[in-house]
């Protein structure tokens, strides 16, 4: 305990430091709101094994190396043909080294003038009241310490601004990469459809080889009436990393919200998906998580139902291998007189190893009587009457069971919509069967 | 609709008919709790020292430990002192025979729906009655005695038998268990003790029927089941208690030990005074239940229909220790105006291919909380577990509201585990089917909702499987939309 208070003092102590170094000062409003977070964060702490929605995950021991924040000016130099391999083709990028923003690297040709694409640091200077009628809206109602962390930290992120009616032609892709040890960064994003709008985005975080650091990652996420936004998130952090990111997410009527995510990199990697679903709006949530090593994945999703007629749809996948553990925490809360609701959350489970784990908790949180709502929940392993009958067709022991882990996975990449993306991830999956066995020619 | 809901809502609104008080003198304490309380307790049960030290023991701890306040329900704290705890019909010699339990007590139990005496002869099935703090009656001892199966109130095993609770006291539910298994283990009066020796299959269905009587008491019973080797029981409990304002405390444990290749089946009726209509009065149920599966090819059956009690907390467990032992939890959980309820279960794999199935059945109505929580963990040492759940929970009417809290945790990659869990109202298309084919809206939704339960009414004994039936109907009558 005495260890925990004084890391956290180190933060607090640090953040003076840093504090005059962080976009929009003179900003009141934002001077206001990243105080208030200081004082929570100071009060609480990062959240241990005690808080209820914590209680798998185990940060403590990791918070305790007290990572340094990232200061103003990136230290290093990143070269862009060092950046190809995390680049998506087809998509529009901007990429954050560091908690940075980097003009260089980011490529935002042909992007539509309507559309407002930047760094927020950009945004809090050229229309800095945009971003106020956004920014924290999203996470109000949200208490963890890494919320709080988030917001009286963060040095960069984001923002996107999709206009009525405007449709991006093509994806737009968030490149965060992290380069140093040691180090935290923080970001904030904020991602806006506004009535009728429609686009893609992409959240995509790399690290390189086996650093540990600290990624804590906030977006903000708002859909207006009509409008349908899809945001694929991959996390591929560095092998120590500590990985801690939120999606929460406002939905106005009759909009839709696609979201998919796949969790490969870090040592702890923590998701939470939390999304507020309007009069008749839809959301489609999924995820696989694929773990190897002591590696651990928390997915914490929480739909709230406030008004009538909206539908969800949640399907989380995890394969864990060697001693990694996997962690899902699903619930949909049906408030009063949201009725006819029409909610499915399914989460399947595959363990290959005698030591990896799986923590389960879906729920259902319902006050309102005319609705449907199901969760389903399996965790088994791979089916030996399958194996044997591949077997029995010349196939060795080890590629059978490839081939069905593999298409256990495949299924959630099936459900990529962008086709240069798809095969991107599918590439990073085909990685994670070093055996051999999985060859590209049946897929 | 609008007219069924009407018709429903009056079937709902009837009120509890076992609601009345039974005028009894009483011996009670006065309200308070301390180590002279405890004490007095003891000695007035006669008890070797063994057991005052062992309630001296969990009171200690209880001291330093606070109320749970993770379920999903809402009471004001209750004020433990404010409680007394004991309570007991006042009677001058020690018993010889039913015929010399006071004739009122005896009437009541018969309001009841359990004539003691009758029960002997006919149904075939050995009672233990507890009225407040004390068992006043036990029949079929003579028969049972014969096949070598003791069935008697705890009190008199602690005098009797002290080996045998000595040694299985706690050992399922410890003293420092929980907040309300703590407080039970320092001043549980009574309740029933069982013990079937090796081999044999107990000959009758044995029951418990629970009644709180006096005011500003707490009940706390403590029901210990040992079912030896290669034995078998089936074991009912029942419970009412009289309309007050006020709000009684019951924090029972139960203890069962199953040991290779024996079975129990427990079974419970659950009606105390839920409250009346504007959620006024009522017992709050706080209650630990536990099942070790010692030995090999064991197996543990709970089933529960809950209907009353303005709170329910309670989760009955089992711990598959014995290879292939075999845990089984159906449920069904009915609360109604402002009744809240947080049940379910606990399965813990420890021993290999243990199996478990959970099937719970969750029916809110007018402005009620009903919650399923439950754990499936599956240790590292359970080789081939298996475990299916299933968590169903129907709405009636647009004020209440229907949780599902489960928790699976496996650490065995042989393991399967599956868990299913719906929540929806009755179908407006199956009541105007039954409509349809001539069945008044309150015949259909009591049809509907038998359906809905039936995976679990078919686990209860028959006599009881009628009685949850009618009980159900009661509860519900009225409330479908």
């Amino acid at each position: 305990m005495a260890s925990a208070v004084s890391s956290l003092e180190k933060y607090l102590e640090e953040y003076d430091e840093i504090k005059s170094t962080l976009p929009g000062q003179g900003l009141d409003w934002l001077v206001q709101l990243r105080q208030q977070g200081l004082d929570q964060f100071s009060t609480q702490g990062f959240p241990t094994t005690r808080d209820e929605d914590w209680r798998y995950t185990n940060v403590t021991p990791f918070i305790k190396k007290s990572f340094q924040s990232v200061l103003a000016k990136p230290s290093t130099t990143v070269l862009p043909e060092q950046m190809d391999h995390y680049y998506v083709p087809d998509c529009w990028q901007v990429v954050i080294v560091d908690g940075h923003f980097s003009n260089t690297l980011s490529k935002l040709d042909g992007l539509p003038e309507e559309v407002v694409v930047m760094a927020l640091s950009d945004a809090l200077i050229k229309c800095p009241d945009k971003v106020k009628s956004y920014l924290g809206q999203a996470v109000e109602n949200e208490d963890h310490g890494f919320i709080h962390y988030n917001t009286a930290w963060f040095s960069e992120g984001l923002f996107v601004w999709i206009p009525q009616q405007v449709k991006m032609k093509q994806p737009l892709q968030l490149v965060h990469v992290v380069t140093q040890e040691n180090v935290a960064t923080a970001t904030r994003n904020l991602i806006v459809a506004e009535a009728g709008a429609e686009g893609v985005v992409i959240e995509s975080y790399f690290g390189s080889q086996a650093q540990a650091y600290l990624t804590s990652s906030i977006s903000e996420v708002f859909v207006a009436e009509n409008a349908h936004l899809t945001l694929y998130k991959l996390q591929n952090e560095a092998s120590k990393a500590l990985h801690c990111s939120g999606v929460y997410s406002q939905q106005e009527k009759h909009s839709t919200f696609n979201y998919l995510d796949f969790s490969f990199g870090g040592l702890i990697a923590r998701n939470e998906l939390h999304v507020n679903v309007g009069f008749a709006a839809a959301c489609d949530l999924n995820g696989l998580f694929v773990g190897s090593g002591r590696q651990h994945f928390d997915n914490h999703t929480w739909i709230n139902h406030l008004q009538p007629r909206g539908s969800s749809r949640e399907l989380f996948k995890g394969i864990l291998d060697g001693r990694a553990r996997g962690v899902f925490q699903g619930c949909v809360k049906v408030f009063e007189d949201a009725q006819k609701i029409d909610s499915e959350m399914h989460n399947h489970n595959l363990l290959l190893s005698d030591n990896a784990e799986i923590d389960t908790k879906p729920q259902l949180v319902i006050y309102a009587d005319d609705v449907k709502c199901a969760h389903g929940v399996t965790v088994g392993q791979l089916d030996d009457a399958s194996v044997f009958y591949l077997q029995s067709r010349a196939v060795s022991e080890e590629e059978a069971k490839n081939m069905l882990t593999f298409a256990f996975a495949n299924e959630m990449v099936d459900q990529i919509k962008v086709s240069s993306f798809k095969s991107y991830i599918l590439a990073l999956l085909l990685q994670k069967f070093p055996q051999g066995g999985i060859e590209q020619e049946w897929l | 609709m609008t007219s069924s809901t009407k018709e429903i809502e009056q079937l709902i609104g009837k009120e509890y008919d076992k609601g009345f008080v039974t005028n009894l003198e009483a011996d009670t304490f006065l309200p308070g709790l301390n180590e002279e309380v405890i004490a007095a307790l003891s000695a007035k049960k006669n008890e070797p020292p063994f057991m005052l030290e062992w309630r001296l023991k969990a009171y200690r701890h209880w001291l330093t430990m606070t109320p749970p306040e993770w379920a999903f329900v809402n009471f004001k704290p209750i004020d433990y002192q404010q409680i007394s705890y004991y309570s007991a019909p006042k009677q001058s010699e020690k018993l010889k025979s039913l015929d010399e339990v006071d004739p009122e007590l005896l009437d009541t139990y018969k309001k009841l729906g359990i004539p003691l005496e009758e029960q002997e002869r006919l149904s075939g099935v050995a009672v233990d009655a507890v009225f407040d703090s004390v068992s006043v009656a036990t029949t079929f001892k003579g028969k049972l005695k014969e096949v070598g199966v003791i069935f008697c109130p705890i009190s008199e095993a602690i005098q009797e038998y002290p080996e045998l609770v000595k040694q299985y006291l706690g050992s399922v539910v410890p003293q420092e268990d929980n907040f309300y298994a703590a407080l039970n283990s320092a001043v549980f009066t009574d309740g029933s003790f069982v013990y079937i020796p090796k081999g044999v299959r107990c000959p009758m269905e044995l029951s418990t029927y629970f009644r709180i009587n006096a005011a500003n008491t707490g009940q706390f019973e403590r029901t210990l089941i040992i079912a030896d080797e290669s034995s078998h029981v089936s074991y009912l409990e029942g419970c009412t208690a009289p309309m007050r304002d006020e709000n009684q405390l019951h924090a029972a444990v139960v203890e069962l030990v199953i040991l290779d290749n024996a079975q129990i089946k427990y079974s419970t009726v659950q009606n105390w005074y839920p409250g009346d209509k504007d959620g006024k009065g009522g017992i709050y149920n706080f209650v630990t239940k536990r099942a070790d599966c010692r030995g090999v090819n064991s197996k543990v059956s709970w089933t529960q229909v809950e209907t009353g009690s303005a709170i329910t907390w309670k989760y009955p467990s089992c711990v598959l220790t014995g290879d292939n032992s075999v845990g089984e939890f159906y449920s069904v959980a009915l609360t109604n105006n402002y009744q809240q309820a947080d049940t379910g279960t606990k399965m813990i794999h420890v021993g290999k291919n243990t199996r478990s199935t959970i099937i719970s059945k969750g029916i809110s109505a007018g402005k009620a909380q009903n919650s399923y929580r439950g754990l499936v963990k599956v240790l590292k040492s359970a080789e081939n577990a298996r475990n299916y759940t299933q968590c169903d929970s129907l709405l009636v009417g647009d004020q209440c509201g229907a949780h599902t809290f489960p928790y699976i945790e496996v650490k065995q990659p042989s393991a399967n585990v599956e868990h299913e869990a719906t929540t929806s109202k009755i179908s407006e298309d199956q009541l105007f089917f039954c409509q349809q084919r001539g069945l008044s809206p309150e015949d259909a939704v009591s049809l509907i909702v038998n359906g809905f339960c039936k995976e679990v009414f078919k686990e209860l004994p028959m006599e009881f499987a009628v009685e949850a039936q009618a009980l159900l109907g009661i509860s519900l009558e009225g409330s479908v939309g």
